[in-house]
């Protein structure tokens, strides 16, 4: 199974949300990392087919996807960000109902409907209305519907938004999981979500692929830029206001900075392992929002 | 593709919204069409006989007024009021016009008055209203010909240049006018009398389901499933067919629960006489050779084709529109505005359009001559309503799945 994204541009008006994404999937989980507004959720909904691109294709095994029709869909799961439930529907009848409109035979609903209410821990609440659920019940059940067909294909926008710590490491091995010999693309920017289950990272900037790789090839593109050292409380505020500070940890009198710079920040700085979150704030600004200047 | 159906019409039968809006349409059509019947009264010269008790009067009355209307017997009924009105001692005055009083109202007249008001009237000018005190004006010592008359009237409204009616026109009128049954019977008809002239305000009915079924696509926009659904194997095709499948059986199922209750209501107070009655006995100019009951059911008939485009409106719309609220935005003024748009006359562009909008179409409009002409073919209105809103119908629910289909979620 391939998927092939080859030359993708999305552009509302002069803002162009995707611009050039060429890249080939194959099964694996893939983390698509960036800041809000870089382009994820278009460059998603795209591949759901949802979205139509201003220009470029996308392909499985060599066809377009608007050619395959229905076909593409049969191996498709896709749970998107902030998506809605019907309120006065069960959580069992919602997933009879997708699974209808995923083209799945009664029977075969049935059986897929119970194993995945059970898998995500819902059973005891199936056939409770999806209005009396939690934000964390919603999710394991967006991603629950995803699965129904067993998709070849699993996208997975934010997923793991708005969950408690306790949820998001419960979701991350769900996804896990899910995603044996898949295609597994997830989105986030929550970077630690990521940096656990995903095998290949891209990293999406003004709707362009800025870095792609495992996490250690994309962290390696940063090596040599994590300083970590002691400085006083007011000299940690000076740095904070003006560097990339990753970390700030009290000891005793002085603060421990762990600070993303190209070259070292202070005297007697010390080189250390880069991470993930050290290359999202490498390239996406002190808070995640803001871009690099 | 069963299943789909279902599941999209519990979606619109679980929501409280539409047991509400239900709820209250079927309560204000009730209201509307008991009305007539708690209203009802009749005097007698005891009082007022009100409700049920004045219904059983009335149907009461009419047995001796049940029969065919011969020549024979409107001459005799014409002279029976001549005669009343030849006795000063019968006859009172209001500065405008004679009528009778006392005994002679109360035994001769009041017992069958619409009937004397429909002789009259078929002796009238057309578009004047006159009582039974004008068939004093009448000459019947040599007899009437009713049908003469009948026929000299619509001759009238055919030559009246204000309807603007061509001899193509005439022609077919006259023709459908040819098979009207003569003899006319006469009976009771005052059940489906309510339900003709009330027709229009089922669209109450038609705007409550099209408030309910808004949201079959806009809502799915609206709360953010559309992208699950559209990327599932039969969002595109399967799923679109069985919105519009399910909308429609809601809107037909719930229009028949408010068409019942509309006749349910005043059939079960007044009774079903009538129903075999040719519609001229309730304006003897009306062209149609149909009784009440075939009269009300093809306007019933006009009226789901109108149901089913009003539908198809909302459905594209719905399609279109990011939100419900948008696409009642569009629809109320669509099915209200031509309530306040009255024609002045039934010929002219502008009038023949008003006579097509929702609300007019509505209205049965038996007696009102009203033809659409294009080249040779002439449509009666409601072979043109017909006409109209099927083919908007069936060109208004392809857009709204091609909306459906094209959306992009953004």
């Amino acid at each position: 199974m391939k998927l092939q994204l080859q030359h993708l541009c999305k552009q509302y008006g002069t803002k162009k949300a995707v611009d050039q994404v060429s890249i080939d999937f194959q099964p694996g989980v893939y983390g698509l990392l960036g800041a809000n507004g870089a382009g994820k959720t278009t460059l998603m909904r795209m591949i759901c087919g949802v979205l139509n691109p201003t220009s470029g294709s996308i392909r499985l095994d060599g066809k377009s996807i608007r050619e395959s029709g229905e076909r593409y869909y049969t191996h498709l799961g896709y749970m998107p960000q902030d998506f809605g439930f019907y309120p006065d529907f069960t959580a069992r009848e919602f997933m009879l109902y997708m699974a209808a409109v995923k083209g799945l035979d009664q029977k075969t609903a049935k059986v897929r409907t119970a194993k995945l209410l059970k898998l995500v821990n819902l059973s005891d609440v199936a056939d409770r209305k999806i209005r009396s659920y939690s934000g964390g019940m919603k999710q394991r059940l967006g991603i629950a519907q995803a699965e129904l067909n067993n998709p070849d294909i699993l996208i997975l926008d934010e997923p793991t938004a708005g969950l408690d710590p306790k949820e998001r490491v419960r979701f991350r091995n769900l996804i896990s999981d899910f995603a044996r010999d898949k295609i597994v693309i997830l989105s986030t920017h929550i970077v630690s979500d990521v940096s656990y289950i995903a095998d290949i990272i891209l990293m999406m900037k003004d709707g362009k692929i800025l870095l792609q790789g495992s996490v250690t090839d994309v962290t390696d593109s940063i090596r040599g830029k994590v300083w970590e050292f002691l400085a006083d409380e007011r000299e940690a505020a000076r740095y904070s206001r003006t560097m990339r500070v990753v970390n700030l940890h009290h000891e005793g009198k002085q603060v421990r900075l762990r600070i993303v710079e190209d070259s070292a920040p202070a005297p007697g700085a010390q080189n250390v392992e880069p991470s993930l979150e050290d290359l999202f704030l490498y390239h996406f600004g002190g808070n995640g929002q803001s871009e690099r200047s | 593709m069963k299943c789909l159906v279902k599941y999209e019409l519990l979606k619109i039968l679980r929501k409280k919204s539409t047991l509400i809006i239900m709820a209250a349409s079927l309560l204000i059509t009730a209201v509307f069409f008991g009305l007539p019947v708690i209203q009802f009264q009749i005097y007698n010269q005891d009082g007022v006989l009100k409700g049920l008790g004045g219904i059983r009067y009335e149907r009461e009355q009419y047995a001796d007024i049940s029969v065919p209307l011969t020549d024979e017997y409107v001459t005799e009924t014409i002279r029976e009021v001549q005669e009343l009105f030849e006795n000063p001692d019968n006859v009172g005055y209001d500065g405008n016009e004679q009528f009778l009083i006392d005994d002679a109202y109360w035994e001769e007249i009041a017992p069958r008055e619409d009937l004397l008001n429909m002789i009259a009237a078929n002796y009238a000018e057309p578009n004047v209203s006159v009582g039974y005190s004008s068939l004093t004006e009448l000459d019947v010592s040599g007899g009437t010909d009713f049908y003469q008359a009948r026929e000299e009237k619509i001759d009238k409204i055919f030559s009246d240049p204000s309807r603007e009616i061509s001899e193509e026109e005439k022609a077919y009128w006259q023709n459908m006018d040819s098979k009207v049954k003569e003899p006319f019977q006469y009976g009771y008809f005052e059940g489906w009398e309510v339900i003709i002239s009330a027709f229009e305000l089922l669209i109450l009915a038609v705007l409550a389901i099209c408030i309910v079924i808004a949201p079959v696509f806009s809502g799915e926009y609206q709360a953010g499933t559309d992208a699950v659904i559209l990327s599932a194997k039969y969002g595109k095709t399967r799923l679109t067919r069985a919105k519009i499948l399910a909308a429609f059986l809601f809107g037909i199922l719930a229009f028949t629960l408010h068409a019942a209750v509309a006749f349910a209501l005043p059939l079960a107070a007044f009774g079903t006489d009538g129903w075999n009655l040719p519609l001229q006995i309730n304006g003897t100019t009306v062209p149609y050779p149909l009784t009440f009951l075939e009269g009300a059911l093809i306007n019933v008939g006009v009226i789901y084709l109108v149901l089913c485009a009003m539908i198809g409106l909302t459905l594209l719309l719905s399609a279109r529109m990011k939100s419900p609220y948008l696409v009642l935005i569009v629809m109320v003024p669509v099915l209200f505005i031509p309530m306040f748009l009255a024609p002045n006359g039934t010929a002219g562009v502008y009038n023949l359009l008003i006579f097509l909008t929702p609300y007019q179409s509505l209205i049965p409009g038996f007696g009102k001559y009203l033809s659409y002409q294009f080249g040779p073919l002439v449509l009666d209105a409601f072979s043109m309503r017909a006409l109209v809103y099927a083919v908007l119908t069936a060109v208004l629910i392809p857009f709204a799945g091609r909306g459906f289909k094209r959306h992009q979620v953004a």
